[in-house]
Order: C-alpha cells, then structure tokens, then sequence
C-alpha cells in the first residue's frame, strides 16, 4: 500500500511526459484534450532536431520551434497567446537554451501540440508573456487592432483568389 | 518435473525489520522505475518512411482547437492568417490524421512561409518523407504530385470563418 501510495506520488509530480508538472497560472482555453501544464526543455529547432538538417539560430523564425524535454520527448510549440500566431517569436531568442514553458498540452489523438502562454529561464522569475508576435509585427507594419486583417502578405494572398480561395467566389452581399 | 520459479517460495510469516527493508527496498524500486519512466522517450522515435499523403492544408491550431469550423472555403482566409502568423500548417487526410509540414521541395522555412500560406484549404497530393514522433506526423515535402486548389465548398453552411468577413 504504501509502496503503491509512492509510486501514485512520484507519477503524479512526473506527469505524463515525464516533465515536472506543477499547478501553476496555465489559463484554460477549452480546447478539446487540454491540459495546462509547465514544460522544461531545451529550445530547438523541429527539422534539425528531427532530421538533422539545421540552420543558424534555429532558422532565425522561418522554422518551426519546439522544446525537447529531459525524457527526450519532443513538444511541438504551436500557438501563443496572440490570434491567429504561434509561438516563434516567444521562442527563438533562447534557441538551444533550457527553458521552462507555461501553457496547455493538446493531446488530441490526432496530434499532440504544445499551445506556450508563458516562457521564462530563471525558475524563480514570472513567466513571460507569450505575446511578442504582436510587437515584432507592429515594428515591421505598426499599430493594428487586427493585425491579421492589416497584414500586407495575408491581404496580398486573399486578393489573388479571395477570402474563399477560388477566384471569382464572392461573398454575397450582406442585407 | 516442472522449474522452480526464481522468485517463488513457501510463504512464510515476515518480521517487523524485515518488513521495514522491504518496505525501503520497494520504495527504491518504485523511484527507480519512476527515474526509469522519465528518462525514457514518451515514445519510441520510427524510422523515417517513404510516403504519399493526400488531403487538405490547414493549420494546426484552428484544426484541433474546435473553436471554428476549419474545412474548405470557409476556412481559407482563416487558415492564411494562421499559417502567416507561424502556426504549424498540417495537411488532414480523410481518414483525421494530420501531418506538419516541415519543409517544402528545396523550401525548409515551415513557419509563416507565403508559399505554404498560398496553399491553404487545398487539396493536394503530397510526396515526401514521414517522421513519426511523439504523437506527432512529421512531413518533409519532396514534391507535391497534385493541387486541386479549394474544392471542399463549405461557405454556403458556415460563412466565412470566425468572424463572418
């Protein structure tokens, strides 16, 4: 029994992934299969990790990002705390570094993704944040209520063929 | 005759201090399976494999998030923001899997990449390499065989998604 309680305990402060999961400030987004969760990893860069073919500073933004964790899992970082953005630009100014994440762990039987609201290095400190998608864009385009109805690159793309992506398909006219 | 089990024996009553060092011996096991657990991968990487994948390109966060309707016309100017804004782009086959893309032809810029946002709510077929790992599909392009272009017509029943414009 005791031995039963022990062994409860330490999976219980393991968690799933073999990371240390505390209760901490993760929000709930209500996503299917959620679970909020801190992971501890080490930031990489997906294709040099996965298959070895690396670039300088993880790919400098253009690649994708994730954490491999002290079990060797890897956690794809998927989304941040801004619409329509993921989670790049909270991750790659520590690329190679050991970081702990706080966020939701989607384990969708479909896929399992890392959804990042937080990112700090010193386990002492607060978390970060997971928003500087929002300032790295407002540098480059300015002020946007809607950054994605202001990007140039989304607009350029949705005028080639249309918000439903076949040329010549309107939307019809709102009464 | 049949063999002796190794760890079988007469039952037998067992002392208090007896009692004590198993209880100290299971509890070192248990930590030590626990180590054991959390120093082995979630899940055993596979080898790399030759694939074809055919299916529609979306992203990842609005496919699993639930929170709108993430298929066809519908969802096409939704899924150019995500996949500008950096989230993973997947293709979905029909069968639910999903499979990030990670590289494209000579393109290895997966994260907001226009000519991977071009391809939103396409149907397309795909050849490359699979990765599986860690409850994840992986696809690194090699060639992309077909693209039908958005076929799945979905905005007559949920307009154009989240926001209606």
């Amino acid at each position: 029994m005791r031995g039963s309680r022990t062994l409860c305990l330490v999976l219980t402060l393991l968690g799933p992934t073999g990371a240390p999961v505390a209760a901490r400030g993760a929000e709930p987004w209500n996503i299917p299969h959620e679970k909020p969760v801190t992971l501890k990893g080490r930031v990489v860069d997906a294709l040099c990790h996965l298959k070895g073919r690396c670039a300088p500073d993880c790919g400098a933004g253009k690649r994708q990002l994730g954490l491999v964790l002290a079990n060797g899992a890897f956690r794809l970082a998927a989304k941040s705390n801004i619409d329509f953005a993921g989670a790049i630009p909270d991750l790659i100014g520590y690329c190679g570094r050991e970081i702990e994440a706080d966020g939701l762990l989607i384990e969708n039987p479909a896929i399992t993704l890392f959804f990042v609201q937080g990112v700090r290095v010193d386990p002492q400190s607060p978390f970060i944040p997971a928003d500087r998608f929002r300032s790295q864009w407002e540098a480059r385009h300015g002020k946007a209520d809607e950054w994605w109805r202001a990007d140039p690159e989304a607009n350029r793309l949705i005028s080639e063929n249309g918000p439903f992506g076949i040329r010549g398909l309107a939307p019809k006219p709102r009464p | 005759m049949p063999a002796k089990h190794p760890i079988a024996g007469p039952s037998r009553a067992i002392g208090g201090d007896e009692r004590k060092r198993m209880t100290k011996l299971s509890q070192f096991r248990i930590l030590a399976l626990a180590a054991a657990l959390a120093a082995a991968p979630v899940a055993a990487a596979q080898e790399p494999r030759r694939v074809t994948i055919a299916g529609e390109v979306s992203d990842s966060w609005c496919t699993v998030s639930g929170l709108m309707f993430a298929r066809g016309t519908a969802h096409h100017q939704c899924a150019i923001w995500c996949a500008l804004g950096g989230i993973p782009v997947a293709i979905r086959s029909a069968d639910g899997a999903l499979y990030i893309l990670l590289k494209l032809g000579d393109d290895e810029n997966s994260a907001a990449n226009p000519r991977i946002a071009r391809m939103a709510t396409h149907e397309v077929v795909v050849e490359g390499e699979l990765l599986e790992r860690d409850g994840v599909n992986y696809l690194l392009v090699d060639r992309i065989a077909d693209d039908k272009g958005v076929i799945t017509m979905t905005h007559e029943e949920h307009g154009i998604q989240p926001f209606g414009n």
